[in-house]
């Protein structure tokens, strides 16, 4: 799964001022909505749940509209909580909190900064239940949260422990493209650029293994945006 | 026609190094605020544009572009940069939580920094370290900093506060919204503000080159001390975490204005 921490936050000073984003916006065509299927809550397994707000978070990754954004957010939430209200330990629903709120706070800028604490605590309880879930998904988007969102004191970014998080990811699952673009990320943004190239040269061959698909597609390509940064 | 398409060419260009953002996420924001800046103004619809970039010499580039007519810079930038820009301050911003003037505090390690000599071989790392002249010879002005001391900037301003507590010759110099959080840190009994700065300007409108006549100068500035005041005009710029505009009160070793045209 991709995941894109997006955090609309304040910044500090009058030209600081500026409502921003810490995430890698993808600039996409814009796709016709589709109405929104809802899982019944009673009717649907924890994996049900998770693999719609996973598919949620996907197509919202690549919807144009603010409106289908915010409707796939708070669908997506809604059956996290569903999923949580039938298992709250489960790291699946705790990882599907995560997701959700992460897409709510691309929704609601103005609340992204509650919302991206509340998601690092379902993160970390996600990872307490299953460290290994979503190959070391909590770690990974941990880290993409604390290196990607504000750092302090306008919020809770820190890449110190972003890079913490993502070294955890890698050796949960080394052979795992995404945690290795996700360190290489890291190293990047905590000043150690030979450590991000060598890291996204390992991401793309990583990548260049993956079998065919749209996602072995995006990892190649972000490898090598990586790559082409000086 | 002419005046018309000369307006429509105009710019403001927004620029915060060290501070998050990036460009694209910023411009619907930046837009609002032009949009608003001109009703204010009595300007033409659509007679200003805004552009926003997160880095100095991004910047720099858009801000020499011949439709850059108007700066809005953080202090730090003004001082850098006023005099090769030719920046005319016509208003500066009162920001929400901080106010129109703020105080810069120079951070260290408890019992490390005394004075300006006792900062020879350290590095000073701030949001606003681009700006050596802002650090050294504005927020410092009281202390007598040894040749030698290197500033740099630091987009990870915690990072290096725990350089700075882990007892590296690092101080690191603070914006208010930042030395304001200082006690939640929790490593914050190893850090001590050994000096302020003066109170200084927090972000400044300013007229770029004599790029905008003086009349037009001043219809911008009028429209500007008009914004926020009045019922519904707080929401225009909220999201710009900006209460108003004030007239620009600039500190005695600021640099000066270039004579209007």
């Amino acid at each position: 799964m991709r995941f894109r921490a997006t955090a609309n936050v304040t910044a500090a000073a009058a030209v600081s001022l500026v409502m921003t984003g810490c995430a890698s916006t993808q600039r996409l065509p814009p796709s016709t909505p589709t109405p929104v299927v809802r899982t019944p809550a009673d009717s649907g397994t924890l994996d049900q749940y998770v693999a719609t707000i996973k598919a949620n978070s996907d197509r919202s990754d690549h919807e144009s509209d603010g409106k289908v954004r915010a409707d796939l957010a708070a669908q997506s939430s809604s059956m996290a909580d569903d999923c949580l209200a039938l298992n709250p330990q489960a790291a699946a629903c705790q990882y599907g909190k995560a997701v959700a709120t992460g897409m709510e706070a691309r929704a609601h800028p103005t609340q992204a900064l509650g919302l991206l604490k509340s998601m690092l605590q379902n993160l970390d309880a996600a990872e307490a239940a299953d460290p290994n879930y979503d190959k070391a998904g909590p770690s990974r988007v941990r880290a993409l949260v604390l290196i990607r969102a504000p750092g302090w004191p306008l919020g809770p970014g820190d890449t110190d422990a972003g890079l913490a998080s993502a070294r955890k990811a890698v050796s949960l699952q080394p052979d795992y493209p995404p945690n290795a673009l996700a360190l290489a990320e890291a190293l990047s943004k905590t000043g150690d650029a030979k450590g991000a190239h060598d890291g996204y040269q390992h991401a793309l061959d990583l990548a260049q293994a993956a079998p065919s698909g749209p996602e072995r597609d995006d990892w190649i390509h972000e490898a090598q945006d990586g790559l082409a940064k000086k | 026609m002419s005046i018309l398409l000369a307006a429509a060419a105009s710019t403001l260009v927004f620029c915060a190094p060290g501070y998050p953002g990036a460009a694209g996420d910023a411009q619907p924001f930046v837009d609002e605020f032009a949009k608003a800046a001109v009703a204010a103004a009595g300007w033409p619809a659509g007679s200003l544009s805004a552009v926003y970039d997160p880095t100095e010499q991004g910047g720099l580039a858009k801000l020499g572009g011949a439709d850059a007519v108007l700066a809005f810079v953080p202090y730090p930038f003004y001082v850098e940069h006023a005099a090769q820009l030719h920046l005319a301050p016509i208003a500066q911003a009162d920001v929400v939580g901080v106010g129109t003037k703020e105080k810069w505090s120079l951070v260290s390690k408890t019992g490390r920094v005394t004075g300006g000599p006792s900062l020879a071989g350290y590095t000073i790392v701030s949001v606003a370290g681009y700006s050596p002249n802002f650090v050294l010879h504005s927020a410092l002005s009281a202390w007598q900093v040894p040749a030698g001391v290197k500033v740099e900037p630091v987009g990870q301003i915690l990072s290096a506060l725990r350089r700075v507590a882990s007892g590296d010759q690092v101080a690191a110099l603070l914006d208010q919204t930042q030395s304001a959080a200082l006690p939640t840190l929790p490593f914050a009994s190893d850090l001590k503000v050994v000096v302020q700065s003066p109170e200084v300007p927090v972000a400044i409108i300013a007229v770029v080159d004599n790029r905008l006549p003086a009349a037009r100068a001043k219809s911008f500035q009028a429209g500007l001390l008009k914004l926020g005041k009045g019922a519904g005009e707080a929401d225009k710029l909220a999201s710009l975490k900006l209460a108003g505009f004030v007239m620009p009160a600039l500190p005695a070793d600021a640099p000066k204005a270039p004579t209007s045209k």
